[in-house]
């Protein structure tokens, strides 16, 4: 986490609301407009997606479905201001954000990878130790009920006492 | 005792999940209760690490629409 690579060119994500007033043959110009400011204002769009028609979580501006679309990108330099810019211009687009995403590298990866094992093999561990522990509660259990047979035969043998030294 | 609390872990350590997604809604709506406010520590048992990833990733799914602020 405390290793930042200076050189790797910073990679953003960016998902964008379109609005429902369009079809959805219409929405493709929109994000092909998307994707040509990415481009010219330098950026490199490497991946985008679309979710489709979604239901909105609350109305916004008087609708409650909109088109959902995701797009991340590679962006040097500082102003990745600009692209927020043009976006918030477009009246098509309801809703757009930008966040900036770590690129896994392969060290990460093989981190992951490591933790996840020890992961899986503490998993194993505690289920052994949960089997011991029922065989234990099992053994207690049984002379717990040991126990309350003596119980049951101190009863009778008070009985008898009772019995005997009740004429006094 | 049996009534004893079991203790609860996180949910993002258990899974080894370092970043959360804000783009995954359903996974944060276990961690917002039916007023659609976060839900504390104490409630979900989220490290503090992952408790402050949590809230940002709500708070930005809300701006994009995917949560509710409020209840309708």
């Amino acid at each position: 986490m405390s290793k930042t690579n200076t050189s790797r060119i910073p990679h953003y994500e960016l998902l964008y609301i379109v609005s429902n007033k369009f079809t959805e043959d219409e929405v493709k110009p929109i994000m092909k407009k998307v994707t040509d400011i990415i481009n010219n204002r330098g950026g490199k769009t490497t991946l985008i997606e679309e979710w489709g028609k979604k239901r909105l979580a609350y109305p916004v501006k008087n609708f409650s479905h909109a088109y959902y679309v995701l797009a991340e990108f590679d962006f040097e330099g500082e102003k990745v201001e600009s692209i927020d810019r043009d976006l918030r211009m477009m009246s098509e687009i309801l809703r757009h954000q930008i966040v900036s995403k770590r690129v896994k590298t392969a060290e990460d990866i093989k981190k992951e990878k490591e933790i996840s094992q020890k992961i899986a093999a503490r998993k194993e561990k505690e289920a052994e130790k949960e089997v011991k522990e029922t065989e234990k509660k099992e053994e207690k259990e049984e002379e717990k009920k040991k126990g309350k047979v003596d119980m049951g035969e101190l009863d009778e043998k008070l009985d008898k006492i009772l019995e005997t030294d009740d004429l006094l | 005792m049996d009534i004893i609390k079991k203790e609860k872990k996180c949910h993002f350590c258990v899974n080894n999940i370092n970043e959360i997604d804000y783009k995954d809604a359903e996974t944060l709506r276990r961690f917002i209760n039916s007023y659609m406010k976060i839900l504390p520590r104490k409630r979900t048992g989220t490290c503090s690490w992952h408790q402050r990833k949590l809230a940002t990733a709500i708070k930005r799914a809300r701006v994009m629409v995917l949560l509710p602020f409020i209840r309708r």
